[in-house]
């Protein structure tokens, strides 16, 4: 459940049965210096889509088994955007910690 | 399981039904050092944990799935324990 930047689409000529109408997004994993810096992402993943993201938005992306778990049928698909963030809040360090 | 610093918090509207209700926390994993080591994770967050905590986030997303109450959920990190200062080392 990884934070991460949208940055383009992905439409496909050729497709896995299994995908009818899916929305594939290009997205740019957080690090973990990009809450603060805003940079220092990690590389870029493909993310299946059903709630509408938009290029520039931040979602949350599941990863791995868990993101075929909201699909009746078996789905080959290993990044799922779960949520698209409307506010983050981000400190790197304990301000009260010397 | 991993160590990590809870280091902020999201909100989010539009979302997999069964994040409804949840507290979602950004946890910040750490090395033996304390240093961050990989990407922050969005968390679940059973437990009412505070900012800057000390915790054990675990990847079982079936107990995660077994909290939010919904087999379909895409869920996987949870908040399974706050560490306690005293009585926990690295060497």
């Amino acid at each position: 459940m990884r934070l991460a930047t949208v940055i383009g689409r992905v439409t496909l000529g050729v497709r896995h049965p299994a995908f009818r109408g899916e929305r594939l997004l290009v997205v740019l994993p957080w690090g973990p210096q990009t809450a603060v810096t805003g940079a220092g992402h990690d590389f870029s993943i493909v993310t299946y889509d059903s709630l509408g993201a938009g290029v520039g938005q931040t979602i949350c992306v599941c990863e791995s088994g868990e993101a075929t778990r909201p699909f009746e049928k078996p789905t080959p698909i290993d990044a799922y955007c779960a949520a698209l963030i409307d506010s983050t809040f981000y400190q790197a360090e304990d301000p009260h910690q010397a | 399981m991993r160590l990590a610093y809870i280091r902020g918090y999201v909100t989010s509207t539009v979302k997999h039904p069964s994040f409804n209700g949840a507290r979602l926390l950004i946890a910040q994993p750490v090395d033996q050092a304390d240093k961050p080591d990989g990407a922050p994770q969005v968390v679940l967050d059973p437990l009412g944990t505070s900012l800057h905590e000390k915790v054990i986030i675990c990847s079982d997303g079936g107990w995660a799935r077994n909290y939010l109450k919904d087999p379909r959920s895409p869920a996987r990190w949870w908040i399974m324990g706050i560490v306690d200062p005293e009585g926990s080392s690295t060497q």
